[in-house]
């Protein structure tokens, strides 16, 4: 089936996502779907999923026009999802999950037996090896990812929309994953293939659309026209920039914090390293690796079990957040900056000062608006967040000045350690490269950074000295010496080397 | 807590916030109820009126700081007829001077309090659950040590200051009732606190975001459990207040009757359920809604029957009035911004 | 022996045990005849008003409203047997359906207002309760059929005939959940519900199916607690909060919804009778029923968290 969208808009209280975007889908073909994130990618996959109805434009299936209420009515009409959230039900099987909306029945009630044999049946189809009846909460992400992947097959998808499928797979499970695609699309399916990363979409596509602020800059090009560059300008209207490169500098700073064999509950062995004022130490590893859990542990979210951790020289045991910050002066920008960065509901000069209520009290821990305005005046200026008034509830800003406000409260905090999670993640281009420029300024007025990013450009323009993690240790160190291929080939190396070590050791 | 900038009356009325709205029903509901029933305005009326709304206020006060970090707590009524049972033994049993019993009651209810944000804590089960339970636990051992027997013997002054009046009286308008100028004065408190403290900051960033409010170093277990302990505190004030205008610790005053209204206020007046948004004079208008409806049903002689079917469908009828005004005020700022 | 623990009631039903060999050791007069079937008889309506709760738990929502949903259909169907002199089974059945209507009244509420369900169904109750006292004016209705009388005390043996009612409610409600497609639908809403509504479950038709289920499994509390009192009490109901959330949440039912035990509801009523009938065996003031209901509650969550880390699920 050809899915067609046509000038389709969608306004939301506040934004318009989408302006006369356009889609032309047609069968037998992988058709990526590109744009930064805020680009208004969701919102089209949401309406043609009958998530969202648009406010404008038309839906064409096969010529035909159709309205779609509900995912049930796609699902209904062969258009099929799966998405970025998880989307399955913790509690139940996985023959249940796949089969949901359309469990067999005999006399009425649901017919287990069959349905885990039908499962089994989509199961077999792509791949996946496990019991139809164990409940999905006990899988892991990447199973969880091919039971989602089954059940649109379920649906006897004609169109099947996959939003960013490898984010959370590992290289093999992507190729897995890919393999199949590649199948259904033997047999006749359209596939929606959205992602972000450039190499994937070049390998695995037919051709490509574009989305930049809600409009459509390119309809439906045939990749082989394509190149990394001409993507990139359609998708933020002008060439990539290099991603500023901070000249390397020996670090000769006080050391701020020494780890010695750290261990940690979250189960890290053996953790040694040392980060300096003025450095960034950049903290690389895949997704998985342990490298947030780390930080979090070191910022007194989670236990430290073993070893030793010293700051400035002094033994230190960090029990809580607020320690780490109070006793510390360690603060720790997370890269969920949504569920852990910001207050969305409270103004920005609220969240700007929420780690400097204690001394912006005078008495009786009296505080005021004005006091607050005050105080995070300065960082917003400095940090250039685009608002019309601090009063803006912080709810209301784009994701680039959200992480803004994130990283102004550690600023205002005056901390010496700063530990930086995916700093970037889902940050349009221009801010990011922003935030890269405030980083390295920030190192060079002295503070300690310690660099968390599965960004390996992001990693080399930016890191003094890479630690490679791979399953929750310190497998390799190098220092940087900004030039991409050598520092990828190294990282990678050591990576894998010891991923062939632990199948060896096996 | 943050009013947008204001500058014309329209828009005043338009953006103001859920409070404006509030007061205007208010006053309608005065004038109507004035018109339609003349013993509205008796003096006799409009004293017991605000001796009543007092309470609930307080009551509401107790309900509005746990419903700021997005916790509830069901064991209100509860910690009230534990105070109100203890209020008496103190003064009556024994003998205690009346500041001294007053301290001693606020304690056991900030103790109460602290239970639950201590249990809640420690083990990680939802506040609903928690104070499901301890609202029994607290109601049954006050039961079980108290058989139930109220304590009519309290000392004079402490019923008369529930029926005493500050400052003169005009004409019909009676002098303000003690009871209500507590009322205000713990209100008063409780802005400062929300408006203009540390902690009261704290409070609301842990209502709004939990996870984010600790990754900055704002300690949240200790944030829950003062307010529990505070919520405690304020069920207690209620009760002592009670005690007074009834002149008696009976135990039968508070407990169930307590959930709704804790509840009415300070949904009514503009403070989520979810958390991190609360309205000290909402809750006060609130409460004052909810008396005004009743009192003036009463005068009305329609029936203490019907009253609660009142109460519900009103406190529908707010929070889908204050829904329309907001998606009407998002879509009008939409508009403007495209 | 091993799964049998994992089982989330097995602690409950150890507790039966152990309670009930203590108690006739303690007290003869518990295994009397007539006791157990007072004991028995006292389960009834506590098991109905659990299901209906514990059916709002499985979609992820609560129904403040259960205890003054029972009471009006008490009072309506009490109503229309004495005042109108309706007949028995046309009465109940015009009870029940008010029930249904009720609960559909709420759904109704909390999926096109979009509010809070809890602060709906507090609304609702307090209009519930205010519309049975405006009926009533706090009289009960007394004159009722005798054979709707003779069956809420009827019994065969130590079984008393109301007993038919919720042990057929449990057999159909069991069913529901395990194999029948709305059953699962809300539960697939209340372990998530954006996931169910894409996968293409309607989360508002189940979100209304299950305040309708709900509804209707308050009134039929209501019309045995009627028929077991033998009058039309316009207090029916008013007690009823803290066991409707009680007994789901001991037999380990989540406040997050999706997750609920049907055996262990039945077992937490049967738990919760027990320690009532034992206060009267043993002569202990009755108020100790209601502290050790709350200690129970906190026991219970206590140890479905201390079980789940123990088996690695949490």
């Amino acid at each position: 089936m050809a899915l067609t969208v046509d000038k389709a808009s969608k306004s939301f209280p506040g934004v318009r996502a989408l302006k006369d975007a356009s889609l032309e889908l047609k069968p037998g073909e992988v058709h990526a779907l590109m744009g930064e994130n805020g680009a208004g990618k969701s919102t089209l996959i949401k309406i043609i999923t009958g998530v969202h109805r648009p406010d404008g434009g038309r839906l064409l299936l096969d010529g035909t026009e159709i309205s779609l209420n509900s995912p049930r009515d796609a699902i209904r009409l062969g258009i099929s999802a799966v998405h970025q959230e998880r989307n399955l039900i913790p509690r139940f099987s996985v023959a249940e999950n796949i089969l949901l909306e359309n469990l067999p029945r005999r006399a009425g009630l649901v017919d287990y037996a069959r349905a885990n044999a039908e499962a089994k049946k989509y199961l077999e189809m792509i791949g996946l090896v496990v019991d139809t009846r164990t409940e999905v909460r006990h899988l892991s992400v990447a199973q969880m990812q091919m039971v989602e992947i089954a059940k649109a097959l379920s649906h006897e998808a004609k169109v099947l929309l996959l939003d960013e499928p490898t984010a959370s797979l590992t290289g093999e499970e992507a190729e897995a994953l890919f393999a199949l695609i590649k199948r259904l699309k033997a047999e006749g399916a359209a596939i929606l293939f959205v992602s972000h990363k450039l190499e994937e979409v070049l390998a695995i596509s037919d051709r490509v659309t574009v989305l930049r602020d809600g409009e459509t800059t390119l309809i439906g090009e045939p990749i082989a026209n394509m190149s990394r560059g001409r993507l990139i300008e359609a998708m933020i209207g002008r060439a990539e920039r290099i991603a500023v490169v901070r000249p390397p500098k020996p670090a000769t700073g006080a050391i701020k914090l020494e780890a010695k064999g750290v261990a940690t509950a979250a189960g890290h062995r053996d953790i040694s390293f040392t980060v300096r004022r003025g450095e960034i130490l950049g903290l690389y590893g895949l997704v998985g690796a342990g490298r947030t859990e780390l930080a979090r542990a070191l910022v007194g979210k989670d236990k430290v079990t073993g070893g030793s951790l010293s700051i400035d020289g002094k033994p230190a045991v960090i029990r809580s957040v607020e320690e780490a910050l109070k006793r510390h002066r360690v603060g720790y920008l997370s890269e969920d900056r949504k569920y852990e960065g910001v207050v969305l509901l409270h103004p920005i000069r609220f969240n700007v000062a929420m780690t400097i209520w204690d001394r912006l009290a005078k008495v009786l821990g009296f505080q005021t608006a004005a006091g607050e305005r005050k105080a995070a005046e300065p960082f917003a200026r400095q940090l250039e967040i685009r608002t019309p008034s601090l009063e803006q509830a912080v709810g209301n800003l784009s994701g680039g000045n959200q992480q803004k406000v994130s990283l102004a409260k550690w600023l205002a905090a005056k901390v010496d350690l700063l530990v930086i999670d995916e700093p970037t993640v889902g940050i349009d281009i221009k801010t990011k490269a922003y935030i890269h420029e405030l980083i390295g300024k920030l190192a060079d007025d002295g503070l300690a950074i310690l660099l968390i990013s599965s960004e390996l450009p992001e990693m080399v323009a930016l890191a003094d000295r890479i630690l490679v993690m791979h399953e929750f240790r310190l497998v390799d160190g190098f220092d940087n010496d900004r030039s991409y291929e050598a520092m990828s080939r190294k990282v990678m190396g050591a990576i894998h080397r010891h991923a062939d070590e632990a199948v060896a050791a096996e | 807590m943050d009013p947008a900038p204001r500058r014309t009356i329209s828009s005043f009325l338009l953006r103001g916030s859920a409070q404006v709205g509030l007061f205007l029903i208010l006053v309608v509901l005065w004038a109507v109820f004035a018109n339609l029933a003349p013993g509205f305005l008796s003096k006799f009326n409009l004293n017991s009126l605000l001796r009543s709304v007092a309470v609930d206020i307080v009551v509401g006060f107790a309900q509005m700081v746990v419903l700021a970090t997005g916790g509830m707590n069901l064991s209100v009524g509860a910690i009230g007829v534990c105070a109100v049972m203890f209020s008496g033994y103190l003064m009556q049993v024994l003998g205690l001077p009346i500041p001294v019993a007053i301290a001693g009651t606020l304690a056991l209810g900030a103790f109460l309090g602290w239970l639950n944000g201590f249990a809640i804590v420690k083990t990680g089960v939802n506040s609903f659950v928690v104070t499901l339970a301890s609202a029994s636990l607290f109601s049954g051992g006050m039961l079980i040590l108290t058989k139930a027997v109220p304590l009519n013997g309290l000392p004079p002054e402490f019923g008369a200051f529930g029926k005493s009046a500050v400052g003169p009286a005009f004409g019909s308008i009676p002098a303000i009732p003690s009871l209500a100028v507590v009322a205000l004065a713990i209100g008063l408190g409780l802005y400062l606190l929300f408006k203009h403290s540390t902690l009261g900051r704290q409070i609301l960033a842990v209502g709004a975001n939990a996870r984010a409010a600790e990754m900055s170093g704002i300690p949240v277990d200790r944030t829950i459990v003062f307010v529990h302990a505070l919520s405690g505190a304020l069920a207690a004030a209620a009760a002592l207040m009670l005690t007074s205008r009834l002149a008696a610790a009976m135990p039968a005053v508070a407990g169930d009757d307590w959930l709704l209204p804790s509840f009415l206020a300070p949904v009514i007046g503009g403070t989520a359920l979810s958390g991190g948004i609360v309205s000290v004079v909402g809750t006060i208008l609130g409460a004052l809604l909810v008396s005004t409806i009743r009192s003036g049903l009463l005068v009305l002689e329609i029936g203490n029957f019907w009253l609660p079917l009142f109460l519900g469908a009103f406190l529908l009828a707010a929070i889908l009035i204050e829904r329309g005004r907001a998606a009407y005020v998002a879509r009008e700022q939409a508009r403007r911004a495209l | 022996m091993r799964s049998f623990f994992r089982l989330q009631w097995s602690g409950i039903l150890v507790g039966i045990i152990a309670g009930g060999i203590a108690l006739a050791l303690s007290a003869p007069a518990f295994l009397s005849e007539f006791n157990l079937f007072v004991l028995l008889r006292s389960i009834c309506v506590s098991l109905l008003v659990a299901y209906s709760q514990m059916v709002m738990l499985g979609v992820g929502q609560m129904n403040l409203s259960v205890g003054a949903l029972g009471g009006l259909v008490a009072v309506v169907t009490g109503g229309l047997m004495d005042a109108l002199g309706v007949p028995t089974l046309p009465a109940i059945m015009i009870g029940v359906a008010a029930g249904g209507a009720a609960g559909f009244v709420n759904g109704w509420l909390t999926v096109k207002t979009g509010i809070n369900g809890f602060i709906v169904t507090l609304a609702t109750a307090s209009a519930f309760a205010g519309i049975n006292l405006g009926i009533t004016k706090a009289v009960p209705f007394y004159n009722l059929p005798a054979d709707f009388v003779a069956f809420g005390n009827g019994r065969l043996g130590l079984f008393p005939l109301l007993l038919i009612v919720p042990l057929l409610v449990t057999v159909v409600l069991a069913l529901f959940f395990s194999r029948a497609v709305p059953g699962r639908h809300m539960l697939a809403v209340g372990g998530n519900a954006p996931a169910a509504q894409l996968s293409g479950v309607s989360v508002p038709r189940a979100i209304i199916s299950a305040h309708v289920l709900s509804g209707l499994l308050a009134a039929v509390a209501g019309i045995l607690a009627v028929a077991q009192l033998g009058s039309a009490q316009p207090t029916i109901g008013s007690d009823w909060l803290v066991i409707s959330f009680a007994a789901p949440i001991i037999g380990g039912a989540s406040l997050a919804g999706g997750a609920i035990s049907i055996v262990g509801t039945l077992l937490a009523v049967v738990l919760i009778g027990l320690i009532q009938n034992a206060m009267v065996l043993v002569k202990v003031d009755p108020y100790w029923v209601q502290f050790l209901l709350g200690a129970l509650i906190l026991a219970a969550v206590w140890f479905n968290r201390y079980r789940a880390v123990r088996v690695g699920e949490s």
